[in-house]
């Protein structure tokens, strides 16, 4: 197969996937059995106020309408409005977004050396002191909830030794520095949750590549061991570890949703909670929607770039 | 295959036991210990922590960590230590149950689907595709959402959501296993003498499924308690006074300034508790001999 077919087979499951994703949302939250009026409203909603939602809502049209509807507002960008302010959700989300894509690029930014460094020194000192170390404390922090963690941050950095706010307010007025001072411990939290994984997976893949005969090789030549490691070592040991790298940015869609709500910064994943707690359903059915497909772009991306890089798949 | 069968089986238990924790590497004897710790605190508990769980005024309010309260105590002077003691099993029966529903049913969508192929196959993946595309604590919510005002704070919902968050993931490993083990020859045989789908499954494919099986059931009872924990932090999770180790973190988060004790003691309770799962996990993995990647989502 050419690899022109071959995306656009990987394309038209991505697109596939979504729509099943679409279906499950919308099933879950508006066609379950139970009136979701009433859900919505609580238990004790006056008929009246029933009345008036169910009329909003179009629950007298068959479901597979409201869906096509529902669908085809979302495709064409209008997922419609906020059962509680009345605003278009495209506007609620917007700010939302720009917030958690700032709090993201910054996060793996902090990613990167984070993950680098560490296994790095690891591979160096091979089952010495240091590497044991690391290998503790990687444990130990990949067993750390990323609530819990934000926490103890939060403990350290702005009980004890106040250096940042403990709410992290922003909004399209703040200039770069305020959402620098405000994204810094959030951002550190995402990013160390992330490179845990990373960093654990290549350090094994690296010392595996420091065992291979073209290392050896390079050591023999008498270059330096940094040099081994950084030129020759570490090329071979990243691809795996780029496979972590698109699980960890499917973490992160969730991850957000957590790690926002503790330090109160307004982005994607606390409108999520927020929406949830007010049970706003075209909001929540927007921000689901939109998580699962970064996860699906994600993996799309990981796909095509396998195909790309890797010429063996292309028979597949 | 593990040098077991026929003449270990009647060497007694004990012996068993003292051969396996000898041959278990260090890190899995260490997750051993601690799991240990918590299954007798979590089954003793109850029956000497110092305090009732929901007990006022068991020592001055935000009196912070001292002998009489290691965790120190809450707004309403509840002893935070002896709510961390209370809540072991809760956290632990949500946790397991979930995973061990999720298992059962992710194993048997699994290995169903890769046994019999086709156009079921496809349909089935499609769906663990998609469910798998949203992220897990999305997932959780939003099922959560589904259930309605009527069940939140029912154990049994936290309980089906871990299931239903882990089942699609398992199911996807077992379909993978399934589609391996249908081409070995005493698959065919069975088949051939005329074995239906679901006994060929229970007899043939589930036996030789174990390994995997196991090791998924650890690595995602490992994430459970944090899931669990997670849900309640939001405030989807149990109701108070439940003491839910997430819900006690959340309940004394505002509270970090005056008494940063009530926080991390239950930290530590679960924190430690993840730990000691994700040692055993990696411990029984290699003993297994398979790789495994400890929190992969």
């Amino acid at each position: 197969m050419t690899i022109p077919i071959l995306v656009l087979r990987r394309v038209v499951l991505a697109a596939a996937t979504l729509l099943i994703v679409s279906l499950i949302v919308f099933g879950m939250l508006e066609v379950l059995p139970g009136d979701v009026a009433s859900r919505v409203l609580g238990r004790d909603a006056t008929p009246e106020a029933l009345a008036t939602l169910r009329a909003r809502l179009g629950l007298d049209l068959p479901a597979w309408q409201r869906y096509l509807d529902w669908l085809g507002g979302l495709l064409s960008g209008d997922p419609g409005v906020s059962l509680v302010s009345g605003r278009p959700v495209l506007d609620i989300l917007a700010p939302r977004i720009f917030n958690t894509l700032a709090l993201a690029a910054y996060a793996f930014a902090l990613y990167l050396p984070l993950t680098l460094l560490p296994a790095m020194a690891q591979a160096l000192t091979r089952d010495r002191a240091p590497d044991h170390a690391l290998s503790v404390l990687t444990l130990v922090l990949l067993s750390l909830p990323d609530f819990l963690l934000a926490t103890l941050f939060m403990l350290a950095f702005v009980v004890t030794f106040p250096l940042f706010p403990a709410i992290s307010l922003v909004d399209q007025t703040s200039g770069l520095l305020e959402y620098l001072h405000a994204m810094t411990l959030p951002a550190v939290t995402l990013a160390i949750v992330m490179a845990v994984y990373a960093v654990r997976m290549l350090r094994d893949n690296l010392i595996e590549v420091l065992e291979s005969d073209y290392v050896r090789m390079a050591e023999l030549k008498g270059l330096s061991r940094l040099r081994v490691l950084w030129r020759h070592a570490l090329p071979n040991a990243l691809v795996p570890t780029l496979n972590v790298t698109g699980l960890n940015l499917a973490y992160l869609v969730g991850g957000v949703v957590v790690v926002e709500r503790v330090f109160s910064y307004p982005g994607f994943g606390s409108l999520l909670v927020d929406s949830l707690q007010l049970r706003d359903l075209p909001v929540i059915e927007a921000t689901v929607m939109i998580a699962a497909a970064v996860y699906v772009a994600a993996n799309l991306i990981a796909d095509v770039a396998a195909i790309l890089l890797n010429p063996r798949l292309r028979r597949g | 295959m593990p040098p077991s069968s026929n003449a270990d089986r009647r060497v007694g238990l004990l012996p068993r036991l003292a051969l396996f924790w000898r041959q278990a590497p260090l890190g899995m004897q260490i997750g051993i210990v601690i799991l240990a710790v918590h299954l007798v605190v979590a089954a003793t508990g109850p029956f000497w922590a110092p305090y009732g769980y929901s007990q006022m005024r068991a020592g001055m309010p935000l009196s912070g960590a001292s002998w009489a309260h290691p965790f120190g105590t809450d707004q309403l002077g509840r002893d935070i230590f002896s709510r961390v003691v209370h809540g072991g099993h809760i956290v632990l029966a949500l946790a397991l149950s979930g995973t061990l529903l999720g298992l059962a049913a992710g194993a048997v969508i699994g290995l169903w689907s890769g046994y019999v192929g086709g156009w079921i196959d496809e349909v089935v993946q499609r769906l663990i595709e998609a469910l798998i595309s949203i992220p897990f604590l999305v997932l959780a919510l939003m099922a959560i959402a589904t259930a309605g005002p009527q069940w939140s704070g029912n154990p049994v919902l936290i309980v089906l959501v871990v299931a239903l968050v882990y089942a699609p993931r398992i199911a996807r490993m077992a379909r993978a296993s399934a589609v391996e083990i249908a081409t070995r020859d005493h698959v065919t045989v069975a088949r051939l003498r005329g074995e239906g789908a679901f006994s060929v499954m229970r007899r043939e494919l589930l036996p030789n499924a174990t390994g995997v099986l196991l090791v998924e059931f650890a690595l995602r009872a490992g994430y459970a308690p944090v899931l669990v924990g997670s849900l309640g932090f939001l405030g989807f999770g149990l109701r108070p006074p439940t003491p839910e180790w997430g819900l006690i973190i959340s309940e004394n988060r505002a509270l970090l300034i005056v008494s940063p004790a009530t926080v991390i003691g239950p930290g530590l309770a679960l924190a430690s508790l993840v730990v000691g799962l994700n040692l055993f996990t990696e411990g029984l993995a290699r003993i297994l001999g398979r790789t495994v990647r400890l929190g992969a989502q």
